[in-house]
């Protein structure tokens, strides 16, 4: 074990997930947070975030974690993450208020000598700009991803270090606590750091826009991008891991506001950013593609049609459900009665008074004319569709990640639609 | 994206038209008196909008509950003298709306205002006209837009099609009025071109909706099913018991193509239906028989 304390400021999805990792590799960790619910619920071993394996890993370390919202515990720390939510509006704008007001709280908390460690997402130039002195303060990419932020926050594949001066020697509590993790570490001037965030973020939505633009054409060419993407894969220069399966647009929120700072940044400069603005476009298309599917096949056909969702969060394994297609979807179903089923959020997160709170997947499908399953929770692929047959008066099946099998769907009598291939000829 | 100001329909106090004699104007009206909506039905003979005394007439005929529908326009001549007429015609309107108010106004668009290389349009298309006609139009969008107090709506129709079409643009009526006349239908190329085609009664229907929840912003009035031009003439063709030609002709110009993104209409109406093309087409060719 380590005699390094390490403080988390914020007990946020990314807070209490970087929290975690620090306890799995043998750290000290003081997670602090204003709001006293999260605190005592943090004390019960229920964390304010769903995350696969997330309980599990604070139950196991939990004696060496304390949860306080007093920021004067975070005196004790020698370098204290500030890892708040860093709120963004309907542009995807961050607002910055929240955050500079955590660290200023901060600052005035911690020992002669602690290391203050940005980790939230922010535009460049931030850390830069705040009133603490460059060999204490440094800025972390962090690379949460919804739903395997355990897993990545215990295994990153490298540190991306913001710094004052990227030749000096880290601090030494720095240095010991980035290490642990066993990865090549990066550091590299403030600026740099905070653009590679942003640079990261729009290779992702570079990728998902790929797939989304041609997936979109084998719908209409007799193509299926399911053959495709493996290929792609397969190369070298693309790789296993990228982003290439199609999708509803982008989700939530963080990749967004990427883009956004990209274009305002770029506007400021006079640099080109018509090609982030294509993917913004091209996202919002395609967000729409259950809408325009539900209304060509059920929506402008029968009178008072009931829709089935599966599924409100924004991806499975997660409960956030900013910029949700589920919810944006079900916000033009209003006229029309609808049962939603999601294993994590509750239906009332739904303003539709026409709105059914289904028990579980099937009784969501219970007499309606169309499914949509809205969010790829596994369980969801567990549906048998012979059951699902059953329980629909209708044969449309909505599957955009396609989280059931083609074939079984349509052995079992239902009309079953997907991303990236043509519906009439689904091979 | 279009914004409703009343989130349930309500009728209109009453709607007056401007252009009740076009085309277009004539469907609007058809479906409003079967609304039992009251209508003040204004034609080119009772108030010409190109003279000076316009302003004053139509101010005083208007009332602040009015919901107004400009249609008003002279053909779709290409000519800067008629480009200057349309936008006196609405230099007069917005006069009188200033002056006398309203409590919704449509202003009936066109997508002319979009550059005819865009291959896929949706309100979010920068406008880009590219012939006085489509600077008409898109000139008298930004006046009418000046008007500060008022709810506007600017409808943006693609191609129309009906009985009572007299443009006899390239399409659906000029292919019926030729299948019809000389038993054939000529094409440029193949016919390869696809395009959006909305039945008449469909810009009316839609034209109503709007009325009825008072709703603002810019909407495409488009079905979202694009077709090529030879499959139209084969839709056309099909309604003849008599064998119709179609012709191909070599092709002067490139291959353009036209698709609508309709999402924001079905936002706005999620219940929203169109007339399918071979539909539109033979109810057209049934009305024809029927007057003849």
């Amino acid at each position: 074990m380590s005699d390094v304390l390490v403080g988390f400021a914020g007990m946020t999805h990314l807070g209490v997930n970087s929290a975690a990792a620090a306890l799995a590799r043998g750290f000290r960790v003081v997670g602090y947070d204003p709001d006293r619910e999260v605190i005592e619920a943090l004390r019960r071993g229920d964390p304010p975030a769903v995350e696969p394996g997330l309980p599990d890993v604070l139950r196991r370390h939990a004696s060496r974690a304390n949860y306080t919202a007093d920021i004067a515990d975070l005196s004790r720390c020698d370098l204290v993450y500030i890892a708040s939510d860093v709120p963004t509006d309907g542009s995807g704008t961050s607002d910055l208020a929240g955050i500079r007001r955590l660290i200023e709280g901060v600052s005035g908390a911690l020992a002669r000598g602690a290391v203050v460690v940005v980790l939230c997402q922010v535009p460049p130039g931030f850390t830069r700009a705040l009133a603490l002195p460059g060999e204490r303060l440094f800025y972390q990419v962090e690379t949460l991803v919804f739903g395997e932020a355990v897993e990545r926050a215990m295994h990153p594949e490298r540190i991306i270090l913001g710094c004052a001066n990227p030749s000096a020697t880290l601090p030494a509590a720095l240095g010991e606590f980035l290490s642990a993790f066993a990865c090549p570490i990066l550091p590299m001037r403030y600026e740099s750091a905070e653009l590679a965030k942003i640079a990261i973020n729009c290779c992702l939505v570079s990728s998902i826009s790929v797939a989304n633009t041609l997936a979109e054409l084998c719908e209409r060419l007799g193509a299926a991008w399911s053959e495709i993407a493996p290929a792609l894969k397969l190369d070298r220069r693309i790789g296993q891991h990228a982003y290439l399966a199609p999708g509803l647009g982008i989700a939530g929120g963080n990749l967004e506001r990427d883009l956004a700072t990209v274009c305002k940044l770029a506007d400021a400069h006079g640099t080109d950013a018509g090609v982030v603005r294509a993917w913004i476009a091209n996202s919002r298309h395609r967000r729409d593609w259950a809408l325009q599917t539900l209304h060509g096949a059920v929506l402008s056909k029968l009178e008072d049609p009931v829709i089935a969702v599966l599924g409100l969060a924004y991806k499975q394994n997660t409960h956030s459900t900013k910029n949700s297609a589920s919810l944006a979807l079900l916000a033009h179903l209003a006229p029309f009665r609808v049962r939603i089923f999601d294993p994590v959020v509750p239906a009332t997160a739904i303003p539709n008074p026409r709105c059914h709170a289904a028990s579980s997947e099937l009784d969501a499908c219970e007499g309606a004319d169309a499914l949509a399953i809205m969010t790829p929770w596994p369980q969801f692929g567990t549906l048998d569709p012979v059951q699902v047959a059953r329980k629909l008066r209708g044969k449309l099946v909505l599957d955009p990640y396609a989280v059931l099998k083609a074939v079984a769907c349509r052995a079992a009598g239902l009309e079953y639609r997907t991303l990236g291939v043509e519906c009439s000829n689904p091979g | 994206m279009i914004t409703h100001q009343n989130p349930s329909p309500r009728k209109p106090e009453r709607v007056v038209l401007l252009g009740a004699r076009g085309f277009i104007g004539v469907a609007i009206r058809r479906q409003l008196d079967a609304q039992r909506v009251p209508v003040l039905a204004l034609t080119s003979a009772d108030l010409n909008l190109a003279e000076t005394s316009a302003t004053d007439k139509l101010a005083a005929a208007l009332k602040t509950t009015d919901a107004v529908v400009m249609l008003a326009a002279l053909t779709r001549d290409k000519d800067i003298a008629t480009l200057m007429k349309n936008l006196t015609m609405m230099q007069s309107t917005c006069a009188a709306i200033e002056k006398a108010g309203c409590g919704h106004m449509v202003y009936y668009s066109s997508d002319a205002v979009y550059d005819s290389a865009v291959s896929r349009v949706s309100e979010d298309t920068p406008a880009s006209p590219q012939d006085p006609y489509g600077a008409m139009h898109h000139t008298r969008e930004i006046m009418a837009r000046s008007l500060a107090k008022v709810p506007l709506l600017v409808l943006r129709p693609t191609l129309v099609y009906g009985l009572d079409d007299t443009h006899n643009s390239y399409g659906p009526n000029r292919f019926r009025r030729a299948a019809q006349k000389d038993g054939k239908i000529t094409l440029f190329g193949d016919g390869e071109e696809t395009r959006d085609h909305i039945h008449v009664d469909d810009v009316a229907a839609l034209t109503l909706r709007c009325l009825l929840h008072r709703s603002t912003g810019t909407l495409n009035a488009a079905t979202g099913t694009s077709h090529s031009f030879h499959e139209v003439a084969e839709a056309v063709s099909k309604q003849f018991s008599k064998t119709v030609e179609i012709v191909k002709t070599p092709r002067a110009n490139p291959i353009t193509h036209r698709h609508y993104d309709v999402a924001n209409t079905i936002k706005a109406f999620p219940d929203i239906r169109f007339i399918p093309l071979e539909e539109g087409v033979a109810r057209v060719h049934r009305e024809m028989l029927e007057k003849t």
